[in-house]
């Protein structure tokens, strides 16, 4: 499965993994409505480092299309929020 | 819909309208590249506009650090005349160019970060650019029009997600680029007005009173020094005037 972290690159990880990241995305989505901004980088951190812990990056010269994109690093969770709301990142 | 999902719609969103805007296959690989090589020149473009933004910020540091020497000449000066009020006015000045020194060198950090990112970004797209470059002329050459859309689909759409990417970070590099000239600008207005409590960052009222508390108590520590490191006499002239 391949994964991109958005501005950091793509890694290449087990599918054995989507039901842990599957997880947290659905806690990820409960601190965005809750607006616990602490919450939120911790399980962002979590979210990714589960990513660059256990998969290989992809070589930077190799063209290949993501299976799941995450959000980079240092999204606030304003950016979060907007990003739900579908607003902000995406104009016309 | 979890955030996982709303991420890959959003860079989807960003990459298939590069994809969609052609139609015939061989010139769709030719028309590819040359979006990815302008995507490549925004790329650099970007960059050299915060590199010109962090330059500005880093004058006005340099300014600030040369006031800041001004303003203890000027104190010292006023405390040999014996003018201890102007000697407090010159110090308080100085708390403001320190705060705003303080500002402009967190700034310049986070602009050299940003820099930091957009350029290894740009170093990766470089490098899937190439590789889609001698990718399209070996299709092209091997196969016909309508095989070569397939093989290169998955290559294309690859490469369209990186400048999907890059492109989103593009934006926001922008937003923030364009807010910290804008707080830049603001700070340089309230320093030159000599105003200390108005554009120190902090929300919260007790930290705010908290800074001020702690730089009148600065400005006393610094009176104090400057006080006790006149020659005997002019220390007793201004013990006289008390």
């Amino acid at each position: 499965m391949i994964v991109r972290i958005m501005t950091e690159g793509q890694y290449d990880l087990p599918g054995a993994f989507i039901d842990e990241l599957n997880h947290i995305d659905n806690d990820l989505v409960e601190v965005v409505a809750d607006e616990n901004e602490a919450e939120f980088a911790t399980l962002l951190k979590k979210m990714l480092d589960l990513v660059r812990e256990n998969s290989t990056p992809v070589p930077i010269d190799e063209l290949v299309e993501s299976d799941l994109v995450l959000p980079e690093p240092d999204i606030t969770l304003l950016e979060a929020e907007e990003v739900f709301v579908g607003e902000g990142l995406v104009p016309g | 819909m979890g955030l996982l999902s709303r991420m890959s719609v959003v860079v989807k969103a960003k990459m298939n309208k590069i994809v969609d805007d052609a139609e015939n296959p061989n010139e769709t690989l030719d028309y590819a590249y040359e979006k990815q090589l302008e995507s490549l020149k925004k790329v650099r473009e970007n960059i050299t506009k915060m590199v010109t933004a962090k330059r500005m910020l880093m004058s006005q540091a340099d300014k600030a650090k040369k006031d800041i020497v001004a303003i203890d000449a000027r104190a010292r000066k006023a405390m040999e005349l014996g003018r201890e009020d102007l000697a407090r006015m010159a110090l308080q000045h100085k708390q403001t160019s320190l705060l705003q020194l303080e500002g402009l060198d967190s700034q310049i950090y986070d602009m050299e970060l940003e820099q930091e990112k957009l350029t290894q970004m740009q170093q990766r797209l470089q490098a899937k650019v190439s590789t889609f470059k001698t990718k399209k002329e070996v299709i092209k050459a091997q196969y016909s029009a309508a095989q070569a859309q397939v093989r290169i689909g998955s290559a294309l759409s690859g490469l369209s997600e990186e400048m999907g990417d890059i492109s989103l970070a593009i934006e926001r590099a922008e937003g923030k680029t364009e807010k910290l000239k804008a707080k830049a600008g603001a700070i340089d207005e309230l320093a030159e007005a000599g105003v200390l409590d108005d554009f120190s960052d902090r929300s919260d009222p007790i930290g705010r009173e908290l800074a001020q508390l702690t730089a009148a108590a600065n400005v006393e520590d610094e009176l104090a020094a400057l006080r006790s490191s006149l020659p005997t006499t002019e220390k007793k002239a201004l013990g006289d005037g008390e």
